[in-house]
């Protein structure tokens, strides 16, 4: 930035002015905060507020502004002024709504962070993202339902596609199906499975490359500059990608562990997927005899919610038994088809094709627990169940039993990705989710660990096909997401706004590593001498490298350890009275403070709030600037972490918590109580407890006692 | 592994309820909201929920066999409140139907009288007898001079013998159905066979006559309460015409024997059994006419009933206005009306009596039976 001016504007709007006096806080911020020039405003964001803030900097020259007013969460494009560096301090939830107005510890709070925001501007500087030349053709790995989907959607969007597929047929799964479950009102009429049209318009395509018989060998580079090497029938080309959709899709559960209900025990023992094989001649004929079916039965949940066996529901098999029920029914109209469930699950639409196969007079249903299946001397088979809905233990004959089993993910024993990163090939942490390439971002459900790659279909989760279709079409969008923003040279997912990038200090780098070991996206590789880089479009600017790194050589153009730092410096700790520093997760944890304030809830105005990326990035020597400033506890306050992780980043929080671990050591060595520093998991809907974990937390520092370097 | 109980489904039984007026039986989901719901279904294994799995499974054998289908008073509480509109209600009425078809034998003779498009066939029964019978007489085709005296039309002795006979008849056919039906009740094919207590058969027959008095289990529903009312009334109207029949009998027989002084129908108004007589008839008709009403005004509710319902009420309203009708014409001395009036009425009550083990009004045998056998098991 060139030659800095800097402002402070306050707004007594939304209740600042009744709460805290204009007048210290101008002091305060030209004293301590070294900004000689400050101005008030009563609505700032109001059209006569910024006509005042634009052209008073304009007047002045000023292209650093303070805007002490409201969370920086609101009202961001109020306060979008291209050019110019600013910084909001939030004095109206942190402080008017949620301490006593007109306090004295009120008053004392609002200096501190207005001082604060004056102590972070002068070391912050102004993000500028860096475009780059990039590819955008999309690789979509898969050729069922949801890759043919996601590269016609892909293709939609304007971008290139290579779409590879391992098998010769393109089709998957899908084109394994005789008919297909209804996708249109009123839910009754079986379709024709709709992967062939599919296939027809991917073909025709201009935009698709069609690989069959091709696999991914190795994915190299980043986001926008990935190398991919494809074997094609033992030959192998090196293609130039931008982004990664995988639809590697699922397989069928290995039938054969089902031998306690009958399978291998009698031809006449099925999966669902071999029935489909079955109605495609058209009449149901036993296997063992070739004679019509004329009793079937159904048995849900074959090795599916078993912890035997596969201990999720794979979401497609209830909808496929009732529509298979309907083959049997429609090509006998003599025949019965009998379903013993443990729950009936119909996604979607489904319910009214549930009740249209309930209205069939031969389709009988019941809830119950399969216990056996038997198989007699002339080759008839009879299924025995308990806890149904007729009251006791039941003996059904069949001569057919259908065994409805679940699906296991393709990347459950096989990298798929074959990434060239130090971190694996495949995607990690996949145990979370029983193989398949999910996650736990409900909001954000085509995500992967890696940046560029985005998951779709049976691969990510067990679904039907109507769900995988809308999945492609999810994952097509990220993936352009992707494009769009690497070539601008900005963060893709979840800071969408970020044009900061890490910017190490290598000099000082002593190549341990801990960086390229915990960051949770492996942006981080190491060259042939052991020095990490960093592959910056796979960089979610989290700053977990910053919190991990013990020298300190990384920083953001407005978030350092010398900023934090800085900002924990510039607290005012007098010499009676406690003080609590609070690094708080812009994720959750500073939307849960934001939502105590709207709700008026009121907090300990002992504790300065200092919100951070991702506790990711929560370096431990921010706890030594606090302890040797005299503040007596130190908060850290974010997403909750372990299998169950709710971190936007995955891992931030956990590492936060390791590092916690080690400072142990540290503060005995110091004689100071490991007890000041605390970790708390907090969720956007813990907003209204937050209040009495502060409150408990300041209670126990002050049962220890004041710090002993206060006076220093 | 002998403890499961075999399934065997009958879909051609599935498809026979539904025309019986059990249409949207499988929408049932086994909420078991109606069960619930249902003021006289004892806390233990209750009804109607397992009927309703029963009969979307085709389990004909145990349905025929299950007590609780009787049990059930059609109270309509099931049917109002049920989420999906499955209509238990109009299920179980089904199954009783279909219970009258299998033990009512011949059972082709129980499906005709449940089709309307056999009414004039089993019309024509009754019509042909009696019109036989005025040939043998002689009375065909001329009426009968004089004062209107019904039994110038038809004698005394032809009625006897037609009615014995019809009913008779209906007697023998209910005798062959409860003696099967008793025999397959004790047989254990339910899985929900409840047995807690061994009373004899006289002390439950005579605690279930006793509830039937009272019409005990008609106050306790709530949709259809106004019912425990209007059939009481026809309850009432029923035994005191069936009192009237049998003390006309005994004037008739009595006095052929000499035990008493000549006494003959028609009776005037100033004897007692005259007077037992329109009671009867008033009670009758003001009966039937609330049930028909409160069949009307509750359809959406409770379910407006198919033909096997509306057959017997329309009989029973036959019965009673013709009935009326003959005594007020003849009264007048109307001839021309009031012989073809008696016919009308000889007919009704031909209908009545000898179709009474296939129409609704079996439910007066096979209910007392299923509800004292289930009395003597300690089943409430």
């Amino acid at each position: 930035m060139e030659e800095r001016k800097y402002g402070v504007y306050i707004c007594q709007g939304c209740g600042i002015g009744e709460a805290v006096k204009f007048e210290g806080l101008e002091k305060a911020a030209r004293k301590n905060g070294k900004i000689p020039h400050i101005k008030s405003h009563p609505i700032l964001c109001s059209p006569e507020g910024l006509e005042f803030l634009k052209g008073d900097m304009a007047a002045e020259g000023i292209n650093c502004a303070v805007i002490c007013a409201c969370s920086p969460r609101v009202k961001y494009e109020e306060f979008d002024l291209p050019g110019a560096l600013i910084e909001r301090v939030n004095i109206r939830e942190l402080v008017a709504w949620t301490h006593e107005p007109m306090a004295e510890e009120t008053q004392l709070l609002a200096e501190d962070y207005v001082v604060m925001g004056c102590a972070k501007i002068k070391k912050a500087d102004l993000p500028e993202g860096v475009p780059v030349e990039i590819e955008r053709a999309i690789l979509v790995i898969g050729g069922g339902v949801t890759g043919l989907t996601a590269a016609l959607e892909a293709a939609n969007l304007g971008q290139q596609v290579v779409l590879v597929e391992k098998e010769a047929e393109l089709g998957g799964l899908g084109a394994g199906l005789f008919q297909q479950t209804p996708r249109k009102y009123p839910y009754q009429e079986l379709e024709v499975p709709v992967v062939f049209s599919k296939i027809k318009e991917v073909l025709t395509n201009p935009k698709i490359k069609v690989l069959t018989k091709s696999e991914v060998v190795m994915i190299d580079g980043q986001p926008g500059l990935y190398d991919v090497t494809i074997k094609t029938d033992g030959k192998e080309d090196i293609y130039k990608i931008g982004a990664v959709i995988l639809a590697a899709g699922a397989k069928p559960y290995d039938a054969t562990k089902l031998g306690h209900l009958g399978y291998g025990k009698s031809d006449d023992v099925v999966t669902n997927w071999e029935l489909e094989k079955i109605a495609a001649d058209g009449k149901i004929l036993r296997p063992s005899n070739g004679k019509p079916a004329e009793k079937v039965v159904f048995i849900q949940c074959a090795g599916s919610v078993d912890p035997d066996h596969l201990p999720y529901c794979s979401a497609f098999c209830c909808g496929t038994s009732l529509k298979q029920a309907k083959y049997v029914r429609t090509m006998n109209p003599d025949s019965l088809a009998y379903i013993i469930y443990k729950n009936m699950r119909t996604l979607g639409q489904n319910e009214l094709f549930y009740k249209h196969a309930q209205n069939d007079p031969g389709i009988l249903l019941t809830k119950g627990d399969v216990t056996g299946v038997e198989v007699a001397d002339d080759g008839s088979l009879a299924v025995i169940a308990e806890n149904t809905l007729l009251g006791e233990k039941i003996k059904l004959e069949a001569d057919l039993v259908v065994l409805a089993t679940g699906l296991v993910p393709a990347t459950l024993d096989n990298p798929v990705l074959n990434l060239n990163y130090r971190q694996g090939p495949g995607l990690p942490d996949l145990e979370l989710f029983q193989g398949f390439a999910d996650s736990n971002f409900i909001c954000f459900q085509y995500e992967t660990r890696r940046t560029g790659i985005y998951a779709a279909g049976a691969v990510r989760q067990p679904m039907d096909m109507a769900t995988a279709m809308e999945d492609a079409a999810g994952a097509a969008l990220k993936a352009y997401q992707c494009l769009e923003h690497t070539a601008k040279g900005i963060a893709v997912h979840p800071r969408a706004w970020d044009q900061t990038f890490p910017d190490p200090f290598m000099q000082r780098c002593t190549a341990c590593k801990r960086c390229t070991e915990e960051c949770p996206f492996g942006a981080i590789e190491e060259d042939e001498k052991g020095t990490p880089f960093y592959k910056i479009n796979r960089c979610r600017r989290c700053g977990t490298c910053m919190g991990a790194c013990p020298e300190r050589i990384v920083s953001f153009k407005d978030f350092s350890v010398d900023i934090v730092g800085s900002m924990v410096k510039a607290m005012d700790v007098p010499e009676e009275g406690t003080r609590i520093v609070a690094f708080v997760c812009e994720n959750d944890a500073y939307p849960a403070i934001d939502a105590a304030a709207l709700n008026r809830l009121q907090l300990h105005p002992a504790v300065r709030f200092i919100p951070v990326r991702c506790l990711g990035s929560f370096n431990l020597v921010w706890i030594a600037d606090a302890l040797s400033r005299g503040i007596d506890g130190i908060l850290i306050m974010g997403c909750k972490y372990g299998d169950d992780y709710q971190c936007h980043f995955a891992k931030g929080s956990e590492l936060a918590n390791y590092r916690m671990g080690k400072l142990q050591e540290t503060l005995d060595r110091l004689a100071l109580e490991a007890e000041r520093a605390q970790f708390m998991e907090v969720a956007i809907s813990d907003f209204d407890k937050i209040p009495k974990m502060i409150e408990d937390f300041v209670v126990r520092v002050e049962e220890i006692g004041p710090n002993p370097y206060k006076e220093f | 592994m002998a403890d499961e109980t075999v399934i065997k489904s009958d879909l051609a039984f599935v498809k026979r309820l539904q025309e019986c007026g059990g249409e949207s039986l499988k929408k049932c989901y086994q909420c078991a909201t109606c069960s619930v719901v249902c003021n006289i279904s004892p806390d233990d294994k209750p009804y109607p929920r397992k009927e309703m799995l029963m009969a979307q499974w085709g389990l004909k054998d145990q349905i025929v066999r299950d007590p609780d289908i009787w049990a059930c008073h059609y109270c309509g509480d099931c049917t109002a409140y049920c989420p999906r509109g499955a209509n238990p209600g109009e299920v179980l009425g089904a199954m009783r139907q279909a219970t009258i078809e299998h033990y009512s034998f011949p059972s082709q003779l129980a499906r005709m009288v449940s089709q309307p498009k056999f009414l004039p066939v089993l019309l024509a029964l009754p019509v042909l007898v009696i019109l036989f019978v005025m040939k043998v007489v002689g009375t065909l085709g001329n009426i009968p001079a004089g004062t209107v005296k019904y039994s110038n039309m038809v004698p005394l002795l032809a009625i006897d013998a037609i009615f014995m006979a019809a009913a008779g008849f209906a007697v023998f056919v209910f005798v062959n159905g409860v003696r099967r039906y008793w025999k397959d009740l004790n047989a254990d094919v339910s899985p929900w066979k409840v047995k807690l207590s061994d009373k004899s058969v006289v002390s439950a027959t005579i605690e279930v006559l006793k509830e039937f008095i009272v019409h005990k289990r008609f106050k306790e529903c709530v949709t259809n309460y106004a019912r425990a009312t209007s059939h009481l009334l026809l309850v009432l109207g029923f035994i005191a015409l069936a009192i009237t029949t049998a003390w006309s009998a005994y004037y008739e027989w009595a006095s052929k024997f000499g035990l008493i002084p000549h006494k003959e129908s028609p009776f005037s108004i100033t004897e007692p059994i005259k007077w037992v007589a329109l009671v009867g008839t008033v009670l009758l008709l003001y009966g039937i006419y609330l049930i028909y009403q409160q069949r009307q005004a509750k359809a959406n509710g409770a379910g407006f009933g198919g033909y096997f319902d509306w057959l017997l009420i329309w009989v029973i309203v036959a019965v009673g206005v013709t009935g009326a009708l003959s005594w007020i014409l003849r009264l007048a001395n109307l001839a021309s009306l009031a012989y073809p009036m008696y016919f009308i009425h000889l007919v009704s009550v031909f209908f009545l009596f000898f179709y009474a083990p296939y129409t609704k009004m079996a439910h007066l045998v096979y209910r007392t039976t299923a509800l004292v056998f289930a009395k003597m098991q300690g089943r409430e």
